[in-house]
């Protein structure tokens, strides 16, 4: 039976990693950097997941969700490995003490003279909005970058991060307005608003 | 403003789930209606959609190291 055999022993399996799980190598890189905030730390993680990855190949059912399946692995071996070392930086208060309309009530009041909400946003560099998702508490931080980078739907997140879906819609949600805040004290340091 | 009317309210309560398709098609239905009729309700959205896509497009990184990339093509060729 060819999932018994390890998958560098099974031409045919080793194939279609090649073909499927290699393609999606950038993408999972991407996911690492943001989520160990840190380049070596990220290379480690990506080639331990594709490891697990491959060794486990022969257990994954080919034409279910290989991306959603490689996220989780990736999750998993960031928690168990790369968690312990990080630090997280200190948040004065809890994203849920946030406006439900943070960032739209203050860049459309009169701290922004004649310019539209998303101009303002579309200043900010790009390595500010990356230090801004960074600076976001990881349990917060990757159902952010699982829903808008890579645009998993929120049962895949709740799979990828084996939580319910409730909790992943709340942290998904108070993790956006902790990042409208962390944007908006950007903004305001870069002095593209008066505040 | 009019988001004292119940679809405004309906709207601004459910527009991020919409934003991100998660709602049913009736709902989903009712909120496209609703924003193409009010105006205050539509910015809100947009800018959502708007922090979204920013979010999407600066975290994007899609270059992968060279010695990255050769260190997985040599655990596929020795595991």
């Amino acid at each position: 039976m060819a999932q018994s055999l390890p998958t560098h022993d099974d031409p045919e399996l080793r194939e279609r990693f090649e073909r499927d799980a290699l393609p999606l190598l950038s993408s999972l890189y991407g996911a690492a950097l943001r989520l160990t905030r840190d380049q070596t730390d990220a290379e480690d993680l990506v080639q331990e997941t594709f490891l697990r990855a491959y060794r486990g190949f022969g257990g994954f059912t080919e034409g279910t969700n290989l991306k959603a399946w490689l996220y989780r692995i990736l999750t998993n071996s960031y928690i168990n490995t790369y968690r312990k070392k990080q630090r997280e930086p200190q948040i004065a208060e809890g994203p849920e003490d946030i406006d439900e309309w943070y960032l739209f009530d203050r860049l459309g009041g009169r701290n922004v003279e004649g310019s539209a909400e998303e101009e303002v946003l579309d200043r900010i560099p790009d390595e500010a909005v990356k230090r801004a998702v960074e600076s976001l508490p990881e349990r917060f931080r990757l159902p952010v970058l699982l829903a808008d980078v890579e645009g998993f739907s929120y049962k895949e997140i709740a799979e990828i991060m084996d939580s319910p879906i409730g909790t992943v819609m709340s942290r998904l949600h108070r993790g956006r307005k902790a990042l409208e805040k962390a944007l908006w004290e950007t903004a305001k340091e870069r002095g593209f608003v008066d505040a | 403003m009019r988001e004292c009317e119940p679809e405004c309210t309906e709207t601004l309560l459910e527009v991020e789930a919409y934003l991100d398709g998660e709602v049913d098609a009736a709902l989903a239905g009712r909120i496209t209606e609703h924003l193409s009729d009010c105006s205050p309700c539509m910015d809100r959205a947009e800018f959502r959609r708007h922090l979204k896509d920013l979010v999407q497009s600066k975290c994007e990184e899609r270059a992968v190291p060279d010695v990255l990339r050769e260190r997985i093509q040599h655990l596929i060729a020795d595991p």
